[in-house]
């Protein structure tokens, strides 16, 4: 919602004109990126893991692949009376799809199925992910958030901005009385990151502007991913910082910390806060959330 | 404070056992303008062979008292001719004077001799005054006059840059400064995002802003008061002025209602509709409006009335999706009356809002944010003695926000009716402030201020686990939203939190000669009104914040020192300044704080501290065809939060990170070099030419130490805040105005102004952002700039 409400400021600005120039950056050190989001098609017969490790680089370079030791998922239910105890634990077992593509996908090497089967996880349940990466150990845990289907997706013939804009208006239901957050993907890297606070328990449309026209036939496939309030966060912190068109209206930018942390040499016992290492973190997310999508061909 | 009170006990009966047994009397009265009779601010009231004096305040009014006998009075006034008289004070006179324009003799050749020329011997220190008509012959963009874009070329105040809102006074952000139109509070200066201030310069009588010693009257902002009087309007005959520009005409109409008695001012202001149409396909609507009204009454030779009025709205559309209006709307009644001759009183009943209203069809909404308040002002002055006059009164202020209220525009549209829980508060303030001249060398201004803050019941109010309301995840180091605990409902009546804070204000000069004074003050200032501003610069959006429970007061305490010097006769006039102030609980929001529609603001505020010091330089030529001023200012302005003490875990104390990791940060208004020059050249008495050049250290800003990818979308990383610097501002603009000779004997005054803003087109940068090219997919670094080289012409007119 702050998104949209953004619009109004980031107006004026468009008067200014822009130009690109040659900024010497700093260098910051290298940080593993650990690309988690998990996105669980309840139709399917197992969870589509696939974690992506790549390194950071200065801002004008890409990112190469990082080179990780292992990876490993653990996922349970909490205990209703002692939510610190997993039951029914799992375990997948994470190997390299093709060595060097920094990919991490189940092992089908194992004698076992390591692949998550959809139908043994539900709501709330929490999942560990633990990489080993230059001889350090890194941590994340995140809660399993189903999502809501898509009601309708229609084209609209409405600009914003100028006349080389797609509207495309979207409708889904939100289920009353509780706190839900969505991050849509509108596909080409667009997102938009959406809390209930003023359409609980509504059937909530809005539109949607891209930044181009397409040609006729087109198909568009729209995705609305669950989130908890922490991954809302992230994707709105990530999604205010590079849509940000600029202008004196910006906003303090902050170091987008996500959920991936070093944890060697934690023991959990004398020290569990990272107080006294507060550069111990990872980029990225890592993610376990309920997917719907609807596909619309453009007119 | 009992200790300050005896002082002023002490003082007082001083001076009067002083002149026990000297027979005294009272001159008293007003000095106007001998054309309009529109009173005058700061005429000085000499007695040379006295060696003493005084100035006409805010309403003209001035009164002395003076041992019985035959003295020459002087009265001066820049751009009026002086008034020498003679007068025999064997009992309380009343004396009023009317003064000549003496520009009338030169054929509209107006001499600047300045408003702007300093006083040596005044402990007020730390003040700028700008006439009007300096205003208007400073060189602007669109040729359109302008109040705040004047006042960044004095030394200590800056801006964000082109088309940013508000102004920074000494490193302090823009919601410390006081704002006060005819004594009532604006809250937001700006029209069309910072291209115009709020402020119809035609209407405008007298500006002053004080940067520090601020004087016991003032209260509320810790940074600046800005205080602007509109004009009283003609009593005498009816006079219209006006003019046409680039972007916006204006018209004044003035005039009496009843001859010498009561006046009416109405002025209005307006910005052609489509004003950036060529800029966009599509039909959408960007303008403002603004409208003054005042009608001054005088009652009697004791009593006076004024009526003011303001009302100003901006107002951008794109197609009917989106319509966004906001502005000012002010009402105040005030009612001069002598008590005594030695006694002048003003009361005010003023009443101001800010309105914010957006409608966006295409989320299909409509929202309303605001602020209103009422403000019950009650200020005696009086005149002891020649020595000694004493200031003091009371001020109330109740204020009601709207922190706002958001509506489904149509039926179809799925959002749900909410309303923020409005917010309540009522601020106090009792004042006392001694103007003391000691001696001929050492002149004192000592007061105190009392503040009290209330902050009242409101229906929903949330309450914290410890009464925090931020939480710190020690394993993330991330501050997150607490969860409430529960929800109260205090009602109106109730009270959530008071503060009490004791504001003393001290200023002293001393001056060696006629020529050449040091002066030095200390203030202390409390802010209860926070705005919630997380951008660069502030927005109209913006929404203001009262103290609380969990919001704290910011407090103030400025040291300043200073050394003035008139040189030659007063042609040159120099002033130094150093200052350093601290500020208390200055609020900081955690990373990605949203506060726009946020019903739990207290969530994201932590509580930091900021700190600015520097030094001001000012040199200026008051007299002669060229005129003008060197303004040069070097400072640091900091703030940091540090991680909160409270929480002690396995024998480790501190487990907070806080903001920045706790370190010190540059504010987005830390602006190490700022230079201004400003000129003024009267070539003949057709033409003028005005022309200024500003310098100022680019604004802080950050540049990513790196990037990472992630489900696409690249993303740039930050260290820590503010460590970078955009490249520095500078830029030369001039003007010409010409006044055809044919205006000579005629009733209509017409003028042509030619300006010239950003002369060397220098391409400032209003931000440097970071991000993927759309078609390349590569990354790149994009500077933004808002205004090249503009040329523009306005013509003005009087009859």
């Amino acid at each position: 919602m702050r998104k949209i409400v953004l619009f109004s400021i980031i107006l004026p600005f468009m008067l200014g004109c822009e130009e690109v120039i040659d900024v010497d950056v700093p260098e910051g050190e290298t940080r593993l990126i650990v690309n988690g989001v998990l996105r669980v098609d309840e139709t399917q017969e197992f969870v589509p893991v696939e974690i992506k490790v790549t390194e950071s680089s200065i801002f004008f370079e890409d990112n190469p692949i990082a080179r990780i030791q292992s990876a490993v998922i653990f996922y349970g239910t909490p205990n209703p009376d002692a939510p610190e105890i997993l039951e029914d634990m799992g375990v997948s077992n994470l190997t390299e799809l093709d060595p060097g593509s920094g990919i991490w996908v189940p092992d089908p090497t194992f004698d076992n199925e390591q692949r998550i089967g959809v139908r043994f996880i539900e709501e709330g349940d929490v999942f560990f992910l633990f990489l080993e990466y230059n001889n350090k150990r890194y941590a994340a845990s995140t809660t399993y958030v189903k999502s809501v289907p898509i009601d309708t997706i229609e084209q609209g013939n409405g600009t914003l901005f100028g006349d080389d804009e797609t509207e495309i208006v979207v409708t889904f239901t939100d289920p009353p009385d509780t706190q839900d957050y969505y991050i849509l993907d509108f596909g080409f890297n667009e997102f938009l990151a959406i809390e209930d606070e003023f359409v609980d328990g509504q059937a909530f449309e809005f539109s949607y502007f891209y930044n181009q026209e397409f040609e006729k036939g087109t198909e568009l496939t729209i995705k609305i991913l669950g989130a908890d309030q922490n991954f809302f966060n992230y994707m709105d912190l990530i999604i205010e910082q590079t849509q940000n068109t600029g202008g004196v209206f910006q906003t303090p930018v902050a170091t987008v910390r996500g959920n991936v942390f070093d944890v060697t040499g934690l023991d959990n016992n004398e020290i569990f806060d990272s107080v006294e290492r507060p550069n111990n973190f990872a980029l990225g997310y890592f993610a376990v959330v309920g997917e719907f999508q609807k596909k619309l061909v453009i007119e | 404070m009992k200790g300050y009170l005896k002082l002023i006990l002490i003082t007082l009966l001083f001076n009067s056992s002083f002149t026990w047994g000297q027979q005294k009397f009272t001159l008293s009265g007003s000095i106007s303008e001998n054309s309009s009779n529109e009173t005058l601010i700061g005429v000085t009231v000499a007695f040379p062979e006295l060696k003493t004096g005084i100035t006409t305040n805010e309403y003209g009014f001035y009164s002395i008292t003076l041992p019985e006998g035959d003295y020459s009075i002087l009265i001066r006034y820049l751009g009026f001719k002086d008034v020498l008289k003679n007068i025999s004070l064997h009992q309380n006179t009343s004396l009023d004077f009317k003064l000549e324009e003496e520009a009338e003799e030169l054929d509209e050749v107006i001499v600047t001799e300045n408003v702007e020329r300093l006083e040596i011997r005044k402990p007020q220190m730390s003040v700028n005054t700008i006439s009007a008509q300096t205003i208007k012959q400073i060189p602007v963009i669109l040729g359109e006059a302008d109040v705040i874009k004047s006042l960044l070329l004095l030394p200590g105040v800056s801006n964000a840059g082109e088309a940013s809102s508000g102004f920074n006074v000494r490193g302090g952000a823009v919601d410390q400064n006081l704002i006060l139109l005819d004594e009532a509070t604006i809250f937001n200066s700006s029209h069309l995002f910072g291209f115009f201030s709020v402020f119809n310069p035609d209407a405008i009588k007298d500006i002053k802003l004080y940067k520090g010693g601020i004087p016991a009257k003032y209260g509320g902002r810790v940074s600046s008061v800005l205080e602007i009087f509109q004009k009283d309007g003609n009593s005498k005959e009816i006079k219209v002025n006006g003019g046409i520009g680039a972007v916006a005409s204006r018209l004044l109409i003035e005039g009496p209602i009843v001859e010498d008695k009561t006046s009416f001012l109405i002025a209005g202001r307006g910005s052609y509709a489509h004003l950036f149409l060529p800029l966009f396909d599509v039909d959408n609507k960007a303008y403002f409006y603004d409208l003054n009204t005042k009608i001054s009454h005088k009652i009697d030779k004791n009593n006076s009335l004024f009526l003011s009025g303001y009302f100003g709205r901006d107002l951008f559309s794109i197609t009917d999706r989106f319509v966004n209006t906001y502005g000012n709307a002010v009402g105040n009644l005030r009612w001069n009356h002598l008590f005594s001759d030695k006694l002048f009183s003003n009361l005010s009943l003023i009443y101001s809002d800010y309105y914010y209203g957006l409608i966006l069809d295409f989320v299909g909404f409509e929202w309303d944010s605001g602020i209103k308040n009422f403000n019950l002002k009650y200020d005696f002055k009086n005149y002891l003695n020649d020595k000694l006059q004493l200031n003091y009164g009371l001020n109330n202020i109740y204020y009601v926000f709207n922190p706002g209220e958001i509506r489904p525009n149509k039926a179809s549209s799925g959002i749900v009716a909410d309303k923020l829980t409005k917010k309540y508060a009522n601020e106090t303030a009792v004042y006392i402030d001694v103007e003391h001249e000691v001696s001929q060398k050492l002149s004192l201004n000592y007061g105190l201020r009392v503040s009290h803050f209330n902050r009242l019941g409101q229906d929903e109010f949330y309450t914290y686990e410890n009464d925090n309301p931020v939480f710190f995840d020690p394993f993330t180091l991330v501050y997150r939203e607490a969860k409430p605990i529960d929800t109260i409902n205090p009602g109106r009546k109730g009270s959530l939190k008071r503060y009490t804070n004791l504001e003393p204000r001290l200023s002293m000069a001393y001056s060696f000669d006629d020529n050449t004074s040091i002066k030095a003050s200390v203030t202390r200032l409390s802010q209860y009104l926070h705005l919630l501003s997380n951008t660069s610069s502030p927005t109209p959006l913006d929404v203001w914040t009262p103290s609380g429970p969990y919001v704290k007061p910011q407090l103030l305490t400025q040291y300043a020192f200073g050394y003035f010097k008139n040189i030659i006769n007063g042609d040159f006039g120099l002033e130094t300044e150093v200052f350093y102030k601290d500020i208390d609980n200055r609020i900081d929001y955690i990373d990605g704080a949203n506060l726009i529609a946020n019903d739990a603001i207290e969530q994201v505020i932590l509580n930091g501290e900021a700190r600015a010091y520097g030094l001001e330089l000012m040199l200026r030529k008051n007299e002669g065809d060229l005129t003008g001023w060197l303004s040069y200012t070097l400072s640091k302005s900091e703030q940091r939060t540090t991680g909160r003490t409270s929480t002690v875990d396995n024998g480790r104390s501190n487990l907070e990170s806080g903001i920045n990791f706790g370190n010190w940060y540059n504010t987005p208004y830390d602006k190490t070099h700022d230079l201004s020059l400003y000129g003024s050249y009267q070539l003949n008495e057709k033409w003028r030419f005005n022309s200024n050049f500003i310098f100022q250290t680019g604004q802080p800003t950050n540049y990513p130490v790196g990037q990472f990818e992630f489900e696409g979308i690249v993303v740039p990383f930050y260290g820590l805040r503010n460590q970078e610097r955009l490249p520095a501002y500078h830029r030369m603009d001039i003007s010409a105005s010409l006044t055809p000779k044919k205006n000579k004997n005629r009733k209509l005054q017409a003028e042509w102004v030619f300006s010239i803003y950003n002369l060397y087109n220098r391409m400032n940068a209003a931000s440097i952002n970071f991000r993927q090219n759309e078609d390349t997919g590569r990354n790149e670094a994009v500077k933004t700039s808002i205004f090249g080289i503009v040329p523009s012409v306005t013509y003005n007119f009087k009859f």
